[in-house]
């Protein structure tokens, strides 16, 4: 199988992966590189998010995979002692199997149930983890989570970083290959036409089944990543920025592209970061919600269509002269 | 405990007291929706903002915080014909995913925007007929409870009234059943979306008003859990049918308060997602929507 198309396209990923193999070593910044380990977090989040986004389905309350991917792996690291490499997988099978749930209600239905739906679930299951759980959970305090390399090792954040990289890498892998299958051409095919997919022999209902679960596994296990990472979980997990943040990615960077949530995440991280550090708090959020809208509307491919539409203004301008 | 009539009839009662709210949130999305096809997911946001407008003209004022309906109402019009020109109509039927990820950005703008000018402290604010009660039938009720039910009526009759009576409710209804017919008979159908997304933003702005009148606590981030419901309460009555809402609200204000009276407190604001799942798995439309939809 062919994983990639052409040979810029590879030179391209290929730079981009030895900079971010090399650029921690490079740099030796402490601080850049917990950035960074956010940074492969998010993308890993907004991936899954995005996969989503292949059968024309969107999600406005991932967090609530993310959350109790983080909460399943805590719990179980806790009391089982296992290494947080090993219950990363039990929470994302947590929130898969919390993801086929919703899933099986909500995708025979219009796009609007389930961005309803999951907007919703987010919000009460905070609700329910901050009342009715907090004997386990932890309340509003939340709890401790064991961190994925002891801090007692030199240079445990450049292993964490490692390790993150090459799930996030593997991860970017595996969605490739299911996209460039038989099911991502049944995605497609959901996506432009529905009806005209079952008349092919496609059950719908299956594949977007099918992209709830993976998308919700990958967010999950990002969650659990991010929790073992800070080393301690709160209710917060669930907030609404959780689950607006993959979307804000993935719109900026593009559309059901597997570039677009890389490339979005590290732009409007960047751009984030250096909106904090002028001193901007409420305005900040402002500023990225003016930018979606904007996006949204003059850019909806987004980043990963820049080139492609400046070429196209420089040829009509061309034309014309 | 015992259900008896003593507590059922205050507990009924109370539920259609707490429905009001939402039962005006879920109004106005349906009528946005039923015109353009979209759903403003930013909705509970203007319930915050109508909040805030109502807050601020008090402290001015000193009005009675119930005559500055007048206040809220026309402000969140405009807001709304503002959001509906500058952010819906660019993108209006370019794909669902658009039109839904749009209201995030709307999200992040209005609870911020509002968090600079209001500080993001909770706030609350009393009515002044606060420890009125009247007696009714052996019952004591405060007079706010009242208030607020007799204006949510008045709303929604003022709005049916208005579909069904004036030839520019007729020109909503007739975009809402058909919107390729309409503009052949000579409606502005665009002008119809920007009059119903006023309209929708007006009620939200009430609701907001009353969610303040009612003693309940307010803060820029406060907008969505009472978006929640009233979604809960769209997809409940069926989407797009406004008798369906009103329906679906007066149900779920008496199960959330017969769930604080039986289960308890915590189980108040999920009590409104349980209903919501098992209507999605036996009836996928909702209770009274049509099942073409």
């Amino acid at each position: 199988m062919e994983i990639v198309k052409n040979r810029t396209t590879l030179l391209v990923i290929l730079v981009t992966l030895l900079c971010a193999i090399l650029f921690p070593i490079v740099s030796g910044n402490v601080y850049l590189l917990t950035v960074l380990i956010i940074m492969l977090i998010f993308i890993i989040f907004s991936s899954a998010w995005n996969f989503l986004t292949y059968t024309g389905q969107g999600s406005l309350g991932h967090a609530a995979f993310f959350g109790i991917g983080g909460y399943v792996s805590t719990l179980i690291a806790v009391k089982s002692g296992l290494s947080p490499y090993l219950t990363i997988f039990f929470g994302g099978a947590a929130a898969a199997f919390i993801g086929l749930f919703i899933g099986v209600i909500c995708v025979r239905l219009k796009e609007w149930f389930l961005a309803m739906v999951t907007f919703g679930f987010a919000i009460i299951i905070q609700v329910l983890v901050v009342s009715q759980f907090a004997s386990t959970t932890g309340g509003w305090d939340g709890v401790a989570a064991p961190p994925l390399i002891s801090s007692s090792i030199p240079n445990y954040l450049l292993y964490e970083y490692y390790s993150i990289l090459l799930i996030a890498v593997l991860i970017l892998i595996l969605f490739r290959i299911i996209l460039n299958s038989r099911i991502g051409l049944a995605f497609s095919a959901i996506r432009e036409n529905e009806l005209e997919a079952r008349a092919a022999g496609i059950d719908p209902v299956r594949y977007k089944l099918f992209a709830f679960m993976v998308s919700a596994y990958f967010a999950g296990l990002a969650g659990a990543l991010e929790i073992h990472y800070l080393g301690y979980i709160t209710p917060e997990i669930f907030g609404v920025d959780i689950s607006f943040w993959p979307i804000i990615y993935s719109i900026s960077g593009g559309l059901g592209t597997l570039a677009g949530p890389v490339i979005g995440t590290v732009v409007i991280t960047l751009i984030w970061d250096s909106l904090q550090s002028m001193g901007l708090t409420y305005a900040r959020f402002i500023i990225i919600g003016v930018l979606l809208i904007l996006i949204i509307i003059f850019l909806p491919k987004g980043i990963v269509s820049l080139p492609e539409k400046i070429r196209s203004i420089i040829d009509a301008r061309k034309r014309r002269i | 405990m015992d259900l008896n009539p003593e507590i059922i009839v205050p507990v009924l009662f109370w539920g259609l007291y707490a429905g009001c709210i939402y039962i005006l949130l879920a109004t106005g999305l349906n009528l946005i929706f039923g015109v353009m096809k979209v759903v403003n997911f930013a909705h509970g946001q203007l319930l915050m903002i109508g909040a805030y407008v109502t807050f601020t003209f008090f402290v001015i004022s000193g009005f009675n915080p119930y005559v500055l309906l007048a206040a809220s109402i026309p402000i969140l019009i405009l807001v709304g014909v503002t959001i509906e020109r500058l952010c819906f109509r660019p993108i209006l039927g370019t794909g669902k995913l658009n039109e839904i990820f749009i209201s995030i950005g709307l999200i992040y703008i209005l609870e911020n925007a509002a968090a600079i000018i209001w500080t993001d402290e909770w706030r609350v604010l009393h009515s002044p007929y606060e420890s009125i009660t009247i007696m009714i039938g052996g019952m004591k009720i405060p007079l706010d409870y009242l208030i607020i039910i007799a204006t949510t009526a008045g709303i929604l009759i003022g709005l049916y009234i208005f579909l069904r009576r004036t030839s520019l409710g007729h020109a909503i209804r007739a975009t809402s059943q058909n919107r390729k017919g309409a503009m052949l008979v000579g409606i502005n159908v665009e002008k119809m979306d920007m009059i119903s997304f006023g309209i929708g933003a007006g009620i939200a702005g009430a609701a907001g008003t009353l969610w303040v009148v009612s003693g309940q606590v307010f803060n820029p981030y406060m907008g969505s859990i009472p978006a929640v419901k009233a979604f809960a309460i769209v997809i409940i009555g069926g989407l797009g049918s406004i008798p369906g809402a009103i329906a679906a609200g007066l149900l779920l204000g008496i199960a959330e308060n017969i769930t604080i009276f039986t289960i308890g407190g915590a189980w108040k604001d999920a009590v409104a997602f349980i209903i919501l799942i098992v209507v999605l798995i036996f009836r996928p439309t909702g209770l009274f929507g049509e099942s073409g939809e």
